[in-house]
């Protein structure tokens, strides 16, 4: 996958991510930043099915939704300790995407977007409904919040928060460049750009589909476990269609195929939409710009939708032996 | 009995909607191979501009019920021209379509947010009064949606039947290269195809104004259950489309009945698994 360069950049950034904390102070700032963690690892993690298995997954989210809930559910009502309750989002959401995949796995084309589709729907409507749950519209407010020994993370302007971010995106990172670079990576690679030539080639393709949705998963419901035990509230709004567009965009922007382009357009992106947050009657309006960018790069930039949607070949390498 | 009667008509007033909804999607997918994610938003607009045009300007629910109708069909040509039809050539323009037109319903959606605000509003009804129908009472205005809506499909189906337009939109969804030999305008049936769609969703909207409160999200509980609808049904057929739309429309007026409001949406969703593990095509469905 990436050459040398790439990873010495990368490798780079994540340095640079680490010493953030003690240059910036503000703790509005840090707080963005660890929103753009939580995006990156949703949007880098989508787009192992979207991407690079070629599943037309528009139900990501919806693993999202889950671990917020289920991190919300066990730290509230259950008093789990947040630490767990975050981990076990990561579990209940990889279970429903086992769920989801089994029918998934055998549909083509447009039936995978209408199941996909339907399942973050339903999803929010079983939050809604289930209000003595869930606390239905209004959501889950003061969920406990991390600690570690007699230190609570409350504390220092969100500094413990931005390292416990960093920390899940560098290890999502790790996990999503380790996957791709195994023959399981490349098997999905086949499975998408040759799907009956992977066949042939012994690939049970329903079982990679399977496979990359429910791994997309893990990381996403951690991720939603820890949005939730870190804003300490859990809002039926994480199954909308403002957070799914603005995930989706990040996937097509930053360049599919590769695990990193998400995770970049996801720090660029959330700092561009909360500065358009500030300015006065544009709470709505910014949804519209991301909305307009999204349709513009598909317009605009095929190139990088080409790879998403696996025209691109990559360059032939020698099979490892 | 009575109640199994109330639950009949109930279901009658679900499948009416579902299938005014799921036609329109069905029209465009058999057309034009797209999946339009912004026909609830389109139903929206269509109610929005039929409240502003009646309550604001005073001109009365019948004009607002057109205008919402002709103002939802404008803004689907508009969607076709700038969001669809740059990609026919795609290979993968199922997708892309999918993506684009989902942006285009969070363009309706916000915009409607910030032109009408997030006040509920609701349209009054068309006829007052109530009707008795198998010993249950609903409202005229519900029993008009009963009456309606398969006169509605019956005409869509003869446009595409008996007229040469019609046929012409069949022609271009069976095969765009021959139909186009032929000298049948392809980017015109494309265009006519969405408009009477997003007009159909304009027309749904305005008339579950007055049932329904209207507000910018008004289309996404619809688009959904016209989802599974279309999923139970097999994209590509009307009659199938509209059989399976009352299906659904009486299984979730049953579900309501015996399960309660809060495990409907669920139960129907693992009943529309069940259907795709083993007909992945629909129930109804074909090819």
């Amino acid at each position: 996958m990436a050459n040398k360069r790439q990873l010495f950049a990368i490798a780079a950034l994540f340095a640079a991510l680490a010493f953030v904390p003690l240059f910036v102070t503000d703790s509005y700032i840090r707080h963005l930043f660890i929103i753009a963690f939580v995006y990156a690892v949703i949007a880098s993690n989508w787009n192992l099915s979207l991407g690079h298995c070629g599943v037309f997954n528009f139900g990501h989210l919806t693993f999202f939704g889950i671990g917020v809930y289920t991190a919300a559910i066990a730290s509230k009502t259950f008093g789990i300790n947040p630490w767990i309750a975050m981990l076990l989002g990561g579990g209940t959401a990889a279970l429903s995407a086992l769920l989801l995949a089994a029918p998934v796995a055998r549909l083509k084309g447009i039936y995978v977007v209408l199941v996909t589709f339907a399942f973050s729907q339903l999803a929010l409507q079983l939050v809604l409904s289930q209000s003595q749950i869930t606390g239905g519209a209004e959501g889950m407010v003061r969920l406990p919040f991390l600690q570690l020994g007699s230190y609570s993370f409350l504390k220092d302007f969100k500094f413990g928060y931005y390292y416990v971010g960093l920390l899940l995106l560098a290890l999502s990172c790790l996990f999503l460049a380790f996957l791709s670079n195994s023959s399981f990576g490349k098997s999905l690679k086949a499975v998408r750009d040759a799907e009956d030539y992977a066949a042939a080639r012994g690939i049970s393709v329903a079982r990679q589909r399977i496979l990359a949705l429910t791994l997309s998963a893990i990381f996403t419901g951690i991720a939603g476990g820890f949005y939730a035990i870190y804003l300490r509230v859990a809002s039926p709004e994480v199954f909308g269609f403002g957070t799914l567009s603005l995930a989706l965009s990040m996937v097509l922007i930053g360049g599919v195929n590769t695990v990193f382009g998400p995770v970049l357009a996801a720090l660029v992106l959330t700092f561009a939409t909360e500065a358009m947050a500030g300015l006065q009657g544009f709470e709505d309006a910014r949804f519209i710009v991301i909305a307009v960018a999204m349709i513009l790069v598909l317009r605009l930039a095929p190139e990088g939708l080409v790879d998403l949607l696996g025209k691109l070949r990559l360059p032939v390498r020698p099979a490892r032996t | 009995m009575d109640a199994l009667l109330a639950t009949l008509v109930s279901g009658l007033v679900l499948g009416s909607l579902y299938a005014l909804m799921s036609s329109g999607l069905s029209l465009v997918w058999t057309t034009l191979g797209v999946f339009n994610f912004s026909h609830g938003a389109l139903m929206m607009v269509g109610a929005f501009v039929a409240w502003t045009v009646s309550e604001i300007l005073g001109l009365g629910p019948v004009t607002g019920i057109l205008s919402g109708t002709l103002a939802a069909g404008l803004i689907g040509i508009i969607i076709e021209r700038l969001l669809v039809r740059p990609f026919y050539s795609n290979r993968n323009m199922l997708l892309i379509t999918a993506m684009t037109t989902l942006a285009a319903m969070v363009i309706l959606e916000r915009g409607a947010q910030m032109i009408w605000g997030a006040r509920l509003k609701q349209l009054p009804r068309l006829i007052p009064g109530e009707v008795q129908i198998l010993g249950t009472t609903i409202s005229a205005h519900e029993a008009l949606l009963i009456v309606l809506a398969p006169l509605i499909l019956v005409a869509l189906w003869r446009f595409t039947v008996m007229t040469n337009r019609g046929r012409s939109l069949r022609a271009v969804g069976q095969n765009q290269d021959s139909a186009a030999l032929l000298g049948i305008d392809v980017p015109v049936a494309f265009a006519l195809a969405f408009g009477i769609s997003a007009a159909l969703a304009g027309l749904t909207g305005a008339l579950l104004g007055s049932i329904r409160f209207i507000t910018p999200t008004m289309g996404s509980e619809p688009l959904t259950k016209a989802m599974i609808v279309v999923i139970f049904g097999g994209l590509g057929n009307l009659g199938a489309t509209a059989g399976a739309a009352y299906l659904i429309g009486f299984i979730e007026a049953f579900l309501i009945f015996g399960l309660g409001l809060y495990w409907t949406p669920f139960v129907l969703f693992l009943l529309m698994i069940l259907v795709l593990l083993f007909r992945p095509n629909g129930v109804f469905g074909g090819k």
